[in-house]
């Protein structure tokens, strides 16, 4: 009894413990400290023990890729940690954009026999 | 006497505002999907051309789990693999086949997730319409030409798991 509430619980820990999550789902573009340039404000929450890196990327409503300035497009985000970071368009462009996405990304050694990619959209409204 | 009872109505009223401070405790919830792995897949090796996730052939189904904190917000889409990301050097044709499919939902209202998923190319999109965790199988499976044996060593593919926001 004592094994199946251990096994139980590591479960329950395993399925906590790798996620990828990205906030707001209807994030806001407002204006910026650069001149001609609005900023929506991302949250990205890495719990994937197997990624440590994630990928921006703006798209039109035809998945079309948006020009974009971010600190790091590729970031380096570290099990656990959580980060907040600004995606930067020009104001002209603004009207266009649909969809902020991060994309996890695996290091070749980090992939097992089926890896897992994931990808979580935010819409701009 | 007087003095004493006046006294302490003045310390009633003194205390009494310090005494009914309130503590607030303010919470948000906002929209929100989550991706998890839940179980990692392997591709067994059945025969010298094939390999398969699914028990049968010796693989492991990799199965996901996809939270979200309020309904229809977010749409899922899952892809199974078509292609290696890694693999020793191929010279022939592949067929990669796949199959998502829903296997374990946190609530009834779930139940129609699996009759309603839009299957296309090697894509499988969910509509999800209910507050709670979904978990998805996803099965892959490729031959490798015409009779011919799988090159020795190591073969990886990617499952592609994506929350959009509606």
């Amino acid at each position: 009894m004592k094994k199946i509430c251990y096994g139980f619980a590591l479960a329950i820990i395993a399925n906590i413990t790798n996620a990828h999550e990205l906030t707001p789902t209807y994030p806001k573009l407002k204006p910026s400290v650069i001149d001609g340039a609005l900023v929506a404000e991302m949250k990205l929450w890495n719990r994937r023990r197997d990624v440590r890196y994630y990928e921006i990327t703006v798209h039109d409503s035809e998945w079309n890729n948006i020009p974009f300035a971010a600190v790091e497009r590729l970031m380096n985000v570290e099990y656990n940690e959580m980060r907040i970071f600004g995606v930067y368009v020009k104001k002209e462009t603004a009207r266009k954009i649909t969809y902020i996405c991060t994309t996890s990304k695996q290091l070749k050694e980090d992939v097992e026999s089926t890896g897992l990619t994931t990808r979580i959209c935010s819409k701009v409204k | 006497m007087l003095r004493y009872i006046g006294l302490a109505a003045i310390g009633l009223v003194v205390t009494s505002p310090t005494s009914a401070f309130e503590a607030p405790i303010v919470g948000n919830v906002s929209s929100k999907c989550s991706i998890y792995t839940d179980t990692p897949g392997v591709y067994g090796n059945p025969s010298p051309d094939k390999l398969s996730t699914l028990a049968a052939d010796g693989g492991v189904t990799p199965v996901i789990r996809i939270d979200v904190t309020a309904a229809e917000y977010y749409t899922a889409k899952i892809s199974w693999p078509n292609d290696f990301s890694s693999s020793p050097t191929l010279d022939d044709a592949q067929a990669w086949d796949g199959e998502v499919t829903v296997t374990g939902t946190s609530t009834t209202d779930m139940s129609g997730y699996e009759a309603a998923k839009l299957e296309y190319e090697n894509h499988t999109e969910y509509s999800l319409t209910a507050a709670g965790s979904t978990w998805f199988g996803i099965t892959s499976t490729v031959e490798y030409g015409q009779g011919k044996s799988l090159p020795g060593g190591e073969y990886k593919a990617m499952v592609v798991a994506e929350c959009i926001a509606d």
